[in-house]
């Protein structure tokens, strides 16, 4: 009896392990922050140190995620669908460069980037919708705190990340309300309706949560002051792994209902291109003429959204939305990352740029061209294939408001070009020396300028959505 | 491969001229040897289409995803565009050769030429419309940064108004890449497949975003006034460029998808495409009378002569069409030699007012004999090419419809009013006693060869223009009606 009472522990435990490896990515996470607090604790803190736990524990996350086989139940709160690989994908690529070049001085940044991610990651899991508000409540509190702890240079950031807070409430409240209606219509938690009206209302509820997280119009006035406020490395993160999560969950709340709201989502991101368009044009702060723009950016993401759930929500017709999420990955950061490394606040400063640092010059104006979304860059073709959808999705007068809008940002992209190259005068830069910010501003400028040309990609892309 | 060259070889020439300075290399030498190799390899891979033993030469691609192909194909009319387009570009970076420009201006015209030999080869509307757009990015910086006084809104303006038509472009694209899904259920994006349904109010919402779409590059009245105020202030290379070789991708769009994909719509509308034609002519040409800058009046002209081209394509009879695609290649050669010598004008005195100059022939005879010659050739005086060209235009024309044919023809009339006065103001008339311009050099050894470059072929158009009409005409044989 006793052995066998041993193997069968043994066999226990090594099915617990089993159960466990898809779990892998989330615990080596856990165990990233886990370390970080321990190196904090032992009060011998070292930068390289903190930053190299943390990217161990995101490359042990990303090795379990693309190793796990794509489908399956893990447990009735976590599964895994082919989607989530590309998620995941998305949300650590985009919190790589903030990792890799954040000037992390103590070990709480660098535990609240891990934590969220952490939520980020389940989120991707989640099996019901009761897993996905804690995950988003995960994800959500660690990035009100780096907000406030990590502020643009010489401007307090408290006020923003109270006002970020707020809207994080608000929004975490319409979704609970969301839920609490679902409970009642279907008497559980799970994922798809019962197409009652007291569910669609539900799912309204709920999307409009994903919305405000999103920051699309009319449940934008928090974006900009956030953007504005944080330094400019964190706003790259906050525009495109934080903005993913908002997308992943507007996608999946899109996914199982049958609620009439799906008809108003293109007409939102429509509207919301349209008013970053016009809200931008006057802006004199650069960081917060890119917070416009990524306003932009979630407005065209909005109207994909809408287009896929009118196609279907299909798995594989989430490919634009992938794509334009990753590509955005390397414009957003690359711009964020550059006012970084340059220290440019004003237009003013930009002006002469293209004759004192060329190279420099030549890759945000390859960013910039490349979120206005012109041909030959990659902003173009994630563009192309969002409003591609739409078109075959019959959107047609979203898509032409949406094509005006794009033409009416041109004119503030334009003119970051015309600053660096036309104007006359001598550059006002900052430049410290950071070979990181300065690899990664470069490396985004060159995906952003080859890899519209390359529809190769997506062949790529597709191989990996299966 | 040889295809593919064709586009990228400009494209890594450029590359390597912006990277010169580096390993202190002289820019303008390796744009130039970049640019003379380009035009070698145009001349050899097309030496069939002279003999005509080669009617058209592709290299199909496989599909990479969503049905867009990599896919180029050349026929005679591409060929001979890329050859007007890689022979333009080396005269181009020749003309601006004694300035002190940096590695940016030479590299720019040779992204350029990359991009617009995409456009001439593209056999994927992907591509093309990729080609089309990355045509307005060297573009832009030629005009904002090498340009004249008001470089910087003209730059702006350009830009702003191309894209716009280029988004229709896309539009129309779009519409006939859903179009052919929704009859076969395939996504494809080739042009030699995509045809636009007979009839439905989409086939003619996408019809007329392709005439904007390709009508803001031609350009068509009333959506050309970007055009004066960027051939105006685009440094003269740019301006060579600009009117000799851009102003072709729309007319090649008409030709080449346009009236293909829209069989019977391009059918419909040619009452209305000929009447925008003369429209055009007549606009120009008026409007050019009444400039007081040399480089303005020139830019008007080239409205008017791009109306000519319009004008015998919209016939769709053969003499039309022959005369159409001829005057394309034309008007890139009189026009560029305006420019050019305009450029070395403004070069020499910063001025390009009419009122400016007066009686140059005493100072500058060869530059007033090779201004005249060039001055008939536009006119279009019988036995330089520009008659040819408009004379079968409007004869394809007088076939289909007679009127539309006579306002061509005081078009043509118009035309020897706004350029002989200018002519005779500049270099043969009394000196302006308000003009206060400097002594004139006549031009040196480079000069005179750049534009006997050009002048031999406008004489040999204009005198046999057999072998051209052979080269374009099986790429142009199946669409006359």
């Amino acid at each position: 009896m006793e052995p066998d009472s041993a193997r069968k522990e043994t066999m226990n435990s090594a099915a617990l392990f089993l159960r466990l490896i898809p779990m892998g990515s989330g615990i080596s996470l856990f165990c990233g922050v886990l370390g970080v607090a321990f190196v904090g604790i032992s009060k011998k803190i070292s930068a390289g140190l903190i930053r190299t736990l943390g990217l161990l524990s995101l490359a042990a996350a990303a090795a379990f995620v693309f190793a796990q086989p794509a489908s399956g139940v893990i447990s009735s709160l976590l599964c895994a669908d082919a989607m989530m690989k590309a998620w995941c994908g998305v949300f650590y690529a985009g919190a790589l460069p903030f990792l890799l070049a954040g000037t992390w001085t103590d070990e709480v940044s660098v535990l609240l980037l891990l934590g969220s991610l952490l939520g980020m990651t389940f989120l991707a899991f989640s099996a019901n919708l009761l897993m996905l508000f804690i995950s988003l409540e995960l994800l959500s509190l660690p990035v009100y705190l780096l907000v406030a702890l990590t502020p643009a240079q010489g401007r307090p950031s408290w006020e923003a990340a109270i006002k970020y807070f707020f809207a994080g409430s608000v929004s975490a409240a319409f979704f609970l309300l969301g839920l609490a209606c679902h409970y009642s219509a279907t008497g559980g938690f799970a994922f798809a309706g019962n197409g009652s009206f007291l569910d669609q209302t539900a799912f309204s509820l709920m999307a409009l949560a994903a919305l405000f997280k999103i920051g699309a119009v009319p449940w934008h006035f928090w974006l900009p002051d956030v953007y504005e406020a944080s330094e400019p490395m964190l706003s790259g993160f906050l525009s495109t792994s934080v903005k993913a999560a908002g997308v992943f969950l507007l996608m999946r709340l899109v996914e199982y209902s049958q609620a009439s709201f799906v008809s108003l989502l293109p007409a939102i991101g429509a509207l919301t291109m349209v008013f970053a368009a016009l809200a931008a044009l006057n802006q004199q702060r650069l960081q917060r003429l890119l917070a416009y723009s990524s306003l932009g950016h979630a407005g065209v993401l909005v109207l994909g959204v809408g287009a896929w759930a009118l196609l279907g929500a299909t798995e594989k017709g989430a490919l634009p939305i992938f794509f334009y999420l990753f590509s955005y990955i390397f414009m957003s950061n690359g711009a964020f990352f550059f006012l970084e490394l340059t220290g440019v606040s004003q237009w003013s400063d930009l002006r002469g740029l293209g004759k004192k640092r060329p190279v420099l010059a030549f890759c945000f104006a390859a960013l910039a061209l490349s979120l206005a979304g012109i041909p030959p860059t990659v902003g173009f073709l994630a563009k192309f294939l969002i409003f591609w959808q739409a078109f075959k999705a019959g959107l047609y007068v979203p898509l032409i408001v949406a094509s005006l809008a794009t033409l009416a940002a041109l004119a503030y992209y334009l003119r970051i070009v015309r600053e660096m190259y036309f104007e006359e005068g001598s550059p006002n830069l900052k430049l410290e020396k950071m070979p990181t910010v300065n690899l990664i501003v470069s490396a985004s400028a060159a995906y952003s300028a080859i890899a519209g040309f390359l529809p190769w990609i997506l062949s790529a892309f597709q191989r990996v959505l299966g | 491969m040889i295809l593919t060259l064709f586009w990228a070889f400009p494209v890594i020439g450029a590359l390597f001229t912006l990277l010169s300075p580096a390993f202190n290399l002289r820019a303008r030498w390796v744009s130039i040897i970049c640019a003379a190799m380009e035009l070698y390899i145009v001349l050899q891979a097309g030496a069939g289409f002279w003999g005509g033993h080669l009617a058209s030469l592709s290299e199909p691609g496989k599909i990479l995803t969503y049905g867009i192909s990599y896919s180029f194909s050349m026929d005679g009319l591409s060929w001979a565009l890329c050859l007007l387009n890689a022979f333009l570009t080396v005269i181009a970076l020749l003309s601006s050769w004694k300035q002190d420009l940096s590695a940016g201006f030479w590299a720019s015209f040779l992204f350029l030429e990359g991009a617009v030999m995409g456009v001439f080869l593209a056999q994927d509307f992907f591509f093309f419309y990729i080609f089309w757009e990355a045509m307005l990015i060297p573009m832009f910086f030629i005009i904002g940064l090498w340009g004249s006084e008001n470089r910087k809104h003209a730059a702006i303006k350009f830009f702003l108004f191309t894209f716009f038509g280029s988004l229709f472009l896309l539009l129309g694209i779009l519409a006939l890449v859903v179009f052919h899904h929704q009859s076969t259920g395939v996504w494809s994006w080739d042009m030699d497949i995509l045809r636009a349904p007979n009839h439905g109010l989409y086939a003619i919402l996408a019809f007329a975003a392709f005439v904007v779409g390709f009508g803001v590059k031609i350009p068509l009245v009333p959506i050309h006034t970007w055009l004066p105020d960027a051939h105006t202030e685009a440094p003269a290379a740019g301006s060579i460029i600009l009117a000799g070789v851009l102003l072709k991708v729309g007319v090649y769009g008409f030709l080449r998808v346009l009236l293909p994909a829209f069989p019977e719509w391009g059918m419909k509308s040619l009452p209305w495409l000929g009447g925008l034609a003369a429209i055009n002519v007549i606009y120009g040409a008026l409007s050019a009378m009444a400039q007081m800058d040399l480089k303005r009046l020139i830019a008007y002209s080239s409205i008017a002569h791009l109306g000519f081209c319009v004008l015998g394509i919209a016939s769709r009879t053969a003499q039309g069409l022959a005369g159409g695609s001829l005057q394309l290649i034309n008007h890139g050669l009189t026009t560029g030699a305006l420019f050019l010598m305009v450029g070395f004008l403004y070069e020499r005195t910063h001025k390009r007012g009419l009122a400016d100059f007066g009686d140059l022939v005493s100072q500058a005879p060869i530059l007033t004999f090779f201004f005249g010659v060039t001055v008939f050739a536009s006119i279009g005086l019988p036995g330089l090419n520009g008659f040819v060209g408009e004379f079968m235009s409007l004869s394809g024309m007088a076939k289909v419809s007679l009127p539309i044919a006579v306002v061509g023809v005081f078009g043509v009339t118009i035309a020897a009013f706004y350029l002989l006065p200018a002519f005779q103001a500049v270099f043969l008339g009394e000196r302006n006693s308000a003009s206060v311009s400097p002594r004139v050099f006549d031009l040196d050894f480079r000069e005179q060869a750049l534009l006997w470059l050009l002048i031999i072929p406008m004489i040999v158009i204009g005198l046999h223009p057999g072998p051209l009409l052979n080269i374009v005409g099986p790429a142009i044989g199946k669409l006359i009606l």
